[in-house]
């Protein structure tokens, strides 16, 4: 365990000081400031709105580091030749995947705990503090930062075998898929009129692709008159629904590294 | 002597689009425990394969290869050995100490002490605290070599550890590599700096094209040095009477130059030269070097190559 925390903490260490990640991370930090001001043009109510925008910042600002910090994660290393230094100790090829992966996603949420302080100062200072609404509004990025724990689960198992080029695109589409498409491919399954084979394909490509929509928890926070029911339960059941995918995914990774020549 | 390294038939193939190459051609190699060993080669001629092979980063195609009495791949190997890359990077933004304290943890090494001890032998004992971003090339090198000693290594590999530094950076690191020979561990180096491997390894291997081409102990290979004799005043009939073996005879600016082997006395062809009136202004004695070995022996390979076709 000391190895994949070594590990870990190298790559948290590293990836807080990526300047490119920097400059995103405080674009998202700017934007959620000043997003108070853009919201006097919604014709919604103010506060919803800029819930719904800040919201909308954190979410992607969040996807954009998941997948910009992950998909270098291993030809970095490789590149630069850290990796031989690493694998030429009694390190195993899994306990370098796991610590990459757990050093990335150590930094992801780091950097949405940041954007999440910024959220609640914003939020007060436009309609004052409320332990209350500070409450609900912190389940919105604790939902993302699983979401984008399984997105970097994605890029880490890309990131074995293509370019960081062609895993950017890849993630991506897959978060879109997941996120946008998760509803129809749901209707599919449920619709009578569906033949099977539709069925059955809809049923696959849902098991394959992570529903990444049930992490976005965020009508319910813009709204309060909705309600999450049974929401323990909810939460509980996604971070489960989150933790069984990073493993599957991180031992297809570790499994296509195991054999891969570096 | 006992082997660190046993490598028989080794071959590693990649696929082209013009057919697979064999990267690493069916090799046998042995190194003794306690042996600096240079392993030597053209720029693609396979030993950072051969390197990659023996660290396990990488898996043959065929053949055996085993490191300290194991299989390549036994994680137990790793424990032993130790391996500096051709250019490594080390995370910028750790100190040399930390940089130490991380390679240290993956032997789960907690012992400060030690690795202050490393620094201070690679001479860096006052530049611990400063970033890696802050060094310069031989101090990067120097950490290299550092982390590379961490586990007190049986078997270090060394990838060009002294390309691209400056002369006295480069003495502190084949210094350093003398060392450890004196502590009796094993080196296996690769590397284009012939006159560092000609001072500091006992024996080489020269790979072209994935095979290997000579190997054997220095003094061996670099056996047969010639005599160059230069004289003045000479009759140009003189140089017909030289019938010594294997001896270039010419005239250059009316100086009379003779390059002979050094197994054959250069007593007589002087006799002759004074005999003729003439007079010797030169005897320069020219130890075969390794970079002329090294170029001669590529090169004929080359040359039986394109002859013949490669078998």
């Amino acid at each position: 365990m000391s190895v994949i925390l070594s590990i870990a903490s190298t790559t948290l260490g590293e990836a807080i000081r990526r300047r490119v990640l920097l400059v995103i991370l405080l674009i998202a930090l700017g934007s959620l400031i000043i997003a108070p001001g853009l919201s006097v043009l919604q014709p919604r109510g103010q506060q919803a709105a800029i819930t719904s925008l800040t919201m909308g910042i954190i979410q992607m600002t969040s996807a954009l580091i998941a997948i910009v910090l992950t998909v270098y994660m291993i030809p970095n290393e490789i590149e630069r030749r850290t990796i031989y230094t690493i694998l030429c100790k009694p390190v195993q090829r899994w306990q370098f995947v796991v610590g990459k992966y757990l050093g990335a996603v150590a930094a992801l949420g780091m950097m949405i705990f940041f954007m999440t302080l910024v959220l609640i100062f914003v939020t007060s200072l436009n309609s004052g503090f409320d332990i209350a609404r500070v409450q609900e509004l912190v389940k919105g990025p604790f939902m993302y930062f699983w979401q984008m724990a399984i997105l970097s689960a994605v890029a880490m198992m890309f990131s074995t075998f293509v370019t960081p080029l062609v895993n950017f695109f890849l993630s991506s589409g897959i978060f879109i898929a997941g996120t946008v498409f998760s509803s129809v491919f749901q209707s599919f399954m449920e619709n009578r009129g569906t033949n099977e084979l539709t069925k059955t394909l809809a049923s696959a490509v849902q098991y394959i692709i992570p529903n990444f929509a049930l992490y976005n928890v965020q009508n319910p926070i813009i709204n309060p008159g909705q309600e999450i029911v049974n929401e323990f339960g909810y939460y509980l059941q996604s971070v489960g629904y989150a933790l069984l995918y990073v493993v599957g995914l991180l031992v297809v990774a570790i499994l296509i590294f195991d054999r891969r020549e570096v | 002597m006992e082997a660190a390294i046993e490598i028989k038939q080794l071959v590693k193939t990649y696929k082209s689009k013009i057919g697979d190459i064999n990267v690493v051609d069916h090799i046998d190699l042995e190194v003794g425990k306690g042996e600096i060993f240079g392993f030597l080669g053209p720029n693609g001629a396979g030993k950072t394969t051969t390197i990659k092979i023996l660290l396990g980063i990488i898996y043959a195609d065929g053949g055996d290869a085993r490191v300290l009495g194991r299989e390549v791949g036994d994680m137990a190997i790793h424990k032993k050995i130790a391996y500096l890359p051709e250019k490594p990077y080390y995370y910028e933004h750790m100190t040399g100490i930390e940089i130490l304290r991380f390679y240290a943890s993956l032997f789960k090494i907690k012992d400060e002490a030690k690795l202050k001890g490393l620094l201070e032998r690679v001479n860096l004992a006052n530049d611990g605290h400063k970033t890696i971003s802050q060094y310069s090339k031989g101090m990067q090198q120097r950490i290299g070599l550092a982390q590379s000693l961490i586990n007190d290594p049986e078997l270090l590999f060394l990838d060009e550890p002294t390309g691209g530094l400056d002369p006295i950076a480069h003495i502190e690191i084949r210094d350093l590599i003398l060392n450890m020979r004196e502590e009796g561990k094993t080196v296996f180096i690769s590397s284009h700096e012939l006159s560092d491997v000609e001072r500091i390894c006992d024996r080489v291997a020269i790979i072209n094209k994935g095979r290997i081409a000579s190997q054997g102990r220095l003094e061996d290979l670099l056996k047969g040095g010639r005599y160059e004799i230069t004289a003045s005043g000479v009759p140009e009939g003189l140089a017909k009477s030289i019938q010594e073996p294997d001896t270039l005879v010419s005239f250059k600016d009316g100086r009379l130059i003779v390059d002979m082997p050094d197994t054959t006395s250069p007593n007589a062809v002087i006799e002759g030269i004074l005999a003729a009136k003439g007079s010797v202004i030169s005897v320069i004695p020219r130890r075969k070097r390794l970079e002329d070995l090294f170029v001669e022996t590529v090169r004929q390979k080359n040359e039986e190559e394109k002859a013949g076709g490669r078998k």
